[in-house]
């Protein structure tokens, strides 16, 4: 039987977050699994005059880690290079068989795919600053990933497509008030020039005068709900820790800890996966410092699934990114790396712009 | 669980299909059923030193495309795929469909569209062929939709594709098929000395020019599995009668029982037990449809019954075929048709061959010394 949810998904995903038009090459990657959004996606982008493309790839990552030569793992394929120059718009839909596949991979080879791969996506980041592209990224319920959320994937579909809301009669209505909620946050920390939070084990300071706060309304992440930034690369001070595992590329590091000097990680600890933690951070230059620091504010996503897609949109969270920074936000650091750790503040947390009080145990006080 | 016969197979294409060397890329075209192929192709890709990515072409878009896609939807050349067949080294097409008629209902000019879109990417693929800058094959993987044409459940159809290409047992794969390449290029180098090729067999009488035609080996380089050796025959000399007892095969549709007429190269004369008028109406769609393009013997014995798959049926150790319509310019063809349908012609009980009056061939085989003809 075919879910009505999945239809409304892939009309939300085409008409409203990708803003598809007549004429639009529109590049549609998903893995194989995804193949019933696929096909609604592709019926949609048709109906919008717009000429579909598919990227569908097999699940040969692990074949290719563990059989591959280094040569190998490091080629960047030029068709990648095509889809990257050519579309209009790009949608990818992430979905999981078996999210711990990567397990036993060795993470010095990880390392190699992740700074080959940076060449695309900085081009793609680059193209999608100028406006020549637009890009979506979204999810695809499985089992796999049902599994890491610790429900059944009935009750997992219900959890994304809540999170999107598309049981609202008219999602995208919904998606443009909640839009106007987050650019009032956004605009509210504009003005202000430094962040300190404070939790348990956590007492971190950064810089963010002169950058963007940017609302993230289901345009580029869908379902989305977070305003985010850039912080001064230099400014980081103090200490951050972790409550939620950490997850990159299927390995989960748990209980991390930061220190910071100077912007720069100067410390890091895990209970467990710290040797892959350190690799990650030891990428480049950049991994060592913050591309990113955010809000979560989807009240819909209300626990953590394991996939960051969802988890650093939990509404009373704040994540912050090692390694690349989105340009728009008027950030410089640049790295092979971007990976979000969450840290859940929705009791005995504060944080403070320039010395103010202005959110507390998951919540902004002014009003919102 | 892997089964070891689909990881030969992909070693055998790897290696003997395509040649693949070191640092080549390798595209491989698939649909979701056959990705067990498409992951064996990959990995021995990968032992190859080469540079594999797979292209999933999901089956359902097709149908979504025809059905809802406007005519510059269904015309439309992805400027992706254009830059892509001028980069690859090789490409592997893996047919496995999941249902051989989910596109019977679709208005056949919306069909023929959507083929036509494709036309500029094949015949760029057969440029590079014919200049040696890229390795093409297509193979079979067993679904149960291609098993439910042959009348077999998967697992005796799994054996039956698996036996063709001679990845079924515990000899060496490639060594079949090198035996098999000198052993068709001797046919075909033999054949290509040959001026005039008379079948007969039941209702069948039919003469044909192949004079200065070239006799090509197909020995599974361009398709797994293989097994036969063809030309194009001169396009105003065939004469005579010939009777095809297999169903012959056209998008879906089928022609039951075929008997053809040659005057001067030309069908006059057609008859069908079942499907006639659609037997005319593609004698018809072109000057050249009434003419042979191809002439052909199917040389793989493995392959020893109809399967409903051109593919197979082509090759059955034992039959001949000929194809209406578009010839080969490459053999020395002329004829342009749209239109390329083979046609098979079991020969096997009481067919016989000759070459310029000498009996080459006799119930499905060909014979060590030719003999004189005894007609």
């Amino acid at each position: 039987m075919s879910d009505s949810r999945l239809t409304r998904l892939a009309d939300v995903l085409v008409g409203y977050s990708g803003r598809v038009k007549t004429g639009e090459l529109v590049l549609l990657e998903a893995p194989v699994v995804v193949e019933p959004l696929l096909s609604e996606m592709y019926r949609a982008v048709l109906e919008a005059g717009a000429q579909p493309v598919t990227r569908i790839g097999l699940d040969l990552a692990d074949v290719l880690l563990t059989e591959g030569n280094d040569d190998q793992v490091a080629w960047v394929n030029p068709a990648r290079r095509e889809d990257i120059e050519r579309a209009d718009v790009r949608i990818v839909i992430e979905a999981a068989t078996n999210t711990k596949a990567m397990t036993s991979v060795d993470p010095a080879r990880q390392a190699l795919v992740e700074r080959s791969r940076s060449e695309l996506r900085d081009r793609y980041l680059e193209r999608a600053l100028s406006g020549e592209l637009r890009w979506v990224l979204s999810a695809y319920p499985t089992n796999a990933s049902a599994q890491d959320a610790e429900m059944s994937l009935s009750e997992y579909e219900d959890f994304i497509y809540g999170a999107a809301f598309l049981d609202n009669g008219d999602p995208v209505a919904r998606w443009q008030e909640f839009g106007e909620g987050l650019r009032a946050k956004a605009d509210f920390l504009a003005g202000k020039q430094e962040l300190r939070i404070v939790a348990e084990d956590t007492d971190l300071t950064m810089t963010v005068a002169g950058r963007q706060w940017i609302a993230a309304d289901g345009h580029e992440n869908f379902p989305d709900g977070e305003v985010f930034t850039a912080p001064l690369e230099t400014s980081a001070e103090g200490e951050i820790r972790f409550t939620f595992p950490a997850v990159f590329r299927g390995r989960q590091v748990d209980d991390v800890r930061l220190r910071f000097h100077g912007g720069e990680v100067v410390e890091a600890t895990a209970t467990h996966g710290q040797d892959f933690l350190h690799e990650m951070i030891a990428v480049d230059e950049g991994a060592r410092r913050i591309g990113e620091f955010a809000f979560g504010l989807n009240e819909a996503v209300d626990v953590f699934t394991r996939n960051i897609l969802f988890d650093e949109k939990i509404g009373g969270t704040v994540h912050l990114a090692l390694g690349t920074a989105y340009p728009e936000c008027g950030g410089t650091n640049r790295s092979a790396l971007h990976w979000d750790m969450i840290c859940d503040l929705r009791s005995g947390s504060e944080i403070y712009a320039d010395g103010e009080l202005i959110y507390k145990d998951g919540r902004f006080l002014n009003g919102s | 669980m892997r089964d070891p016969r689909v990881d030969r197979l992909g070693e055998l294409i790897v290696s003997y299909s395509l040649g693949l060397a070191p640092g080549h890329i390798l595209r491989v075209d698939v649909p979701p059923v056959a990705a067990p192929l498409a992951t064996a192709l990959y990995r021995a890709a990968l032992a190859a030193g080469a540079h594999p990515y797979a292209n999933v072409e999901p089956e359902q878009l097709s149908e979504i495309l025809v059905t809802k896609g406007n005519d510059d939807q269904l015309e439309f050349l992805s400027p992706i795929a254009a830059a892509e067949i001028e980069f690859v080294h090789a490409i592997v097409t893996i047919w496995a469909e999941e249902n051989t008629r989910a596109l019977t209902r679709v208005p056949p000019d919306r069909h023929q569209r959507l083929i036509a879109s494709s036309r500029k990417l094949v015949k760029r693929r057969w440029e590079r062929i014919a200049a040696g800058e890229l390795s093409w094959c297509g193979v079979v993987f067993p679904t149960n939709a291609h098993a439910q044409d042959a009348e077999m459940s998967l697992e005796e159809y799994e054996h039956f594709v698996f036996r063709a290409c001679h990845v079924e047992g515990a000899e060496d794969p490639v060594a079949h098929w090198n035996a098999v390449r000198d052993d068709l290029r001797r046919r075909a180098d033999a054949l290509s000395e040959a001026r005039e090729i008379r079948i007969l067999g039941p209702d069948t009488d039919l003469r044909l020019g192949v004079e200065d035609r070239l006799w090509q080996p197909a020995d599974g380089r361009h398709n797994m599995p293989d097994g036969e050796v063809y030309t194009s025959p001169l396009e105003t000399v065939t004469e005579g009668d010939i009777r095809f007892t297999f169903p012959a095969l056209f998008r879906g549709r089928e022609v039951e029982d075929i008997r053809l007429r040659f005057e001067d190269g030309k069908v006059v004369g057609a008859e069908a037990a079942r499907g006639l008028e659609f037997l005319e109406a593609l004698l018809d769609v072109d000057e050249g449809a009434r003419r042979l393009g191809e002439v052909a013997f199917g040389l793989n014995y493995e392959i020893d019954r109809f399967t409903n798959n051109t593919l197979f049926d082509e090759k059955i150790g034992g039959t001949m075929h000929v194809a209406l319509g578009s010839s080969f310019e490459e053999l020395g063809g002329e004829n342009t048709s749209a239109l390329h349908w083979d046609l098979v012609c079991d020969l096997r009980e009481d067919g016989e061959v000759y070459a310029d009056g000498e009996l080459v061939w006799r119930a499905g085989h060909f014979l060590e010394q030719p003999e004189p003809a005894r007609v």
